[in-house]
């Protein structure tokens, strides 16, 4: 039996050839893909920041508790201070838990009762905290360390204030009353950041 | 946090390094090669690009995290896998995007052998480094990073959107040297940018002596932002951005240079330089700049006698001017100008194997046409952080008389193993090009930390 031979001019190569690389390529790149991801999880995302921060800081002279000129004691000063970012959208949305700490150095013989009072815009006290000063002398400044911890639902209710009051009680004074309260606080920010839908 | 994960996405789906076309430079079948080097060797006649199709580029690339790091299917949760990589990159990490359209392309050749293009195209190029200070302040807070610098400067990214006139020459000089120019044209549309950026922010805590627990720092920075064509967007219709596409733009001049050199039979060499130039930012310009230091302690309450009525101390309104006027964010609207991202190109061949044209060597005329040729070729870009290389290893071959292949093998900032391919094919005078890079990762793109693509159409009339 004969064999046959397949003849094939270099052009018919060519062609032969042909198809099969283009093919090739064009399913390289139209079959290219992203496999075994899952974009879903970009929902779960979270960043979890702690941020501490300065809060309020005051120097009370022993004398700020009595009027000389009236020449009656005052038992309690009070300031206010705003704090705006504190029912920011953003804060409301993310702040888990806010953890103030208080650290007073009392060098005046008396003890204080010291409230912070957090009120909303329209002047609605939304969360309190209080606590007592243990007294000290000048030779002998006391620390009084005092933690609040915010979580849960009080911290929905510590969101929607704007503003702090602080009211520092003294039992009794006099004018020879001497020293200083010193107050250095800050806090710490629990933070939670997500889509939310 | 929408945003990140499609900018996560992007990056790892559209994706060798922005803007390196290294498998076409050389390439002289594709016309386009022209545009890699004007002092490439021209073999055709003349080229008209088919409007809009002529080069379609899309290039994506990050250093450092692939979209499969972080969005692969696995068992460990993704914020620990995002955290992981925050600690893993650095601050000289980069993402980066380019995408360019040519609109037209043409060329054609003169009596006394000079072959001039001409063409239009559009740009869009973006790059940003990892900012892994920042990155480490929103993933973590300053609790664990007391008396940590946290480096502003490590902010730096460039966009910019922009239309390109170009218009070159380009001449066979000798027989040893084909040299060419193009000028461009550049009309910006869009621009922003941060860069050479200073400065740190520093917690920490107090001295004794100090007024509260901690001192939260600022030193000495000095960050800026520059916008162009971005704050009129908000009142002006898409006819007005499309406008600034054409003439309407801030415009800016560029040079284009590069040169090919035969050293002999078997080898030559080429160069060129790109993007030699400058846009001038002068209408619709705002920049940002923020400069000083600034320790903030808290507020201090003074306790002040008020009676009924009286006004309490605006502590905190105090405390934000006070912070404005030690770090003020100045508002510029003067004009400013922008360095073009120079671009460098540089290749050595060696061509062997079967003469083309079944002449043993046609010197006299178009030179030497072997049918392989083996090279090594460098790119730089020059980024805001300094530049960017990458090295490429090429086998190029005409496998028929009307295909001519390319395979690379680049070394770049992005990977170790990026294998490229291209071809170029002429189909009586309708030519067709396509490129793309990183070719072993396209049976899964999520793992790749770069992609570039460069596909086109174009009619070619070869010499007589």
């Amino acid at each position: 039996m004969e064999g046959s031979v397949i003849k094939q001019t270099p052009s018919q190569m060519k062609r032969n050839l042909l198809i099969p690389f283009f093919a090739l390529l064009v399913s390289v790149l139209l079959f290219s893909c992203v496999k075994d991801t899952d974009f879903s999880q970009a929902e779960n995302i979270t960043l979890t920041p702690v941020v501490e921060l300065d809060l309020i800081f005051f120097n009370l002279e022993a004398s700020a508790f009595y009027d000389a000129i009236a020449d009656t004691s005052i038992l309690t000063v009070r300031d206010t201070t705003e704090i705006r970012f504190l029912d920011d959208s953003g804060t409301q949305e993310s702040l888990k838990r806010a953890e103030f700490l208080f650290n007073f150095t009392n060098s005046i013989p008396r003890t204080f009762e010291v409230t912070f009072q957090f009120l909303d815009e329209m002047d609605v006290e939304t969360y309190a905290a209080s606590t007592s000063v243990a007294a000290g002398t000048e030779l002998a400044p006391v620390l009084t360390q005092f933690i609040e911890n915010v979580e849960g639902e009080d911290i929905t209710q510590l969101t929607l204030a704007n503003k702090v009051i602080v009211s520092v009680t003294i039992p009794s004074s006099d004018e020879n009353l001497q020293g200083l309260l010193n107050l250095q606080s800050k806090t710490t920010y629990y933070l939670e950041i997500k889509e939310r839908s | 946090m929408r945003i990140i994960s499609i900018l996560l996405m992007a990056f790892g789906l559209t994706g060798a390094m922005a803007q390196n076309k290294q498998i076409l430079y050389g390439l002289k079948e594709v016309p386009q090669a022209l545009m890699l080097n004007p002092g490439v060797d021209v073999p055709q006649k003349a080229h008209f690009g088919i409007p809009f199709f002529s080069q379609i580029h899309l290039n994506a690339g990050a250093t450092g995290v692939t979209t499969f790091d972080i969005f692969g299917t696995s068992n460990v949760d993704i914020n620990t896998r995002i955290r992981n990589k925050i600690f893993e990159m650095d601050a000289n990490d980069f993402f980066t995007a380019t995408q360019q359209l040519e609109i037209i392309n043409f060329g054609w050749r003169n009596e006394k052998e000079i072959y001039f293009s001409g063409g239009v195209y559009q740009e869009f190029d973006f790059v940003t480094y990892f900012p892994k200070d920042l990155a480490i302040l929103a993933w973590e807070g300053n609790r664990d990073y007391l008396d940590y610098q946290f480096d502003l400067g490590e902010v730096s990214a460039t966009a910019d959107l922009l239309t390109v006139y170009h218009f070159g020459a380009n001449k066979q000089i000798n027989k040893k040297w084909t040299v060419g120019a193009r000028a461009k044209l550049y009309s910006s549309i869009l621009s922003a940018r941060s860069v050479n950026n200073s400065g740190t922010f520093v917690t920490r805590l107090s001295d004794q002596n100090g007024p509260n627990i901690y001192e939260h720092q600022v030193e000495n920075a000095d960050v800026k932002v520059q916008t162009s064509g971005i704050t009129s967007l908000e009142n002006s219709s898409v006819g007005k951005v499309i406008g600034r596409a054409f003439f309407g733009g801030n415009m800016g001049l560029g040079l284009d240079v590069g040169a090919t050199y035969k050293i002999n039979a078997n080898w030559t060499a080429s160069a060129s330089l790109l993007d030699l130039g400058l846009i001038f930012h002068a209408k619709d310009v705002e920049q940002y700049h923020a400069t000083g230091s600034y320790t903030l302690n808290g507020i201090e309450l003074l306790f002040p006698p008020l009676g009924e009525g009286d006004e309490a101390i605006p502590y905190y309104s105090d405390l934000e001017d006070e912070i404005e006027r030690e770090v003020p964010i100045d508002t510029i609207n003067s004009s400013y100008s922008q360095w073009r991202p120079l671009k460098t190109n540089a290749s050595v061949r060696y061509s062997f194997g079967k003469f083309l044209g079944g002449q043993e060597c046609d010197c006299l005329n178009q030179g030497i046409e072997r049918e392989q040729a083996v090279g090594l070729q460098y790119y730089s870009i020059v980024r805001p952080k300094g530049i960017q290389m990458a090295a490429t290893l090429f086998y190029e071959r005409r496998l028929w008389s009307f295909l001519q292949a390319k395979a690379t093998y680049t070394v770049d900032p992005y990977s170790f193993y990026n294998i490229g391919l291209g071809a170029s094919a002429d189909f009586g005078k309708f030519n067709f090009y396509v490129a793309a890079d990183n070719i072993v990762y396209y049976g899964n793109i999520a793992k790749a930390k770069s992609v570039s693509l460069q596909l086109g159409f174009n009619i070619k009339i070869a010499q007589e």
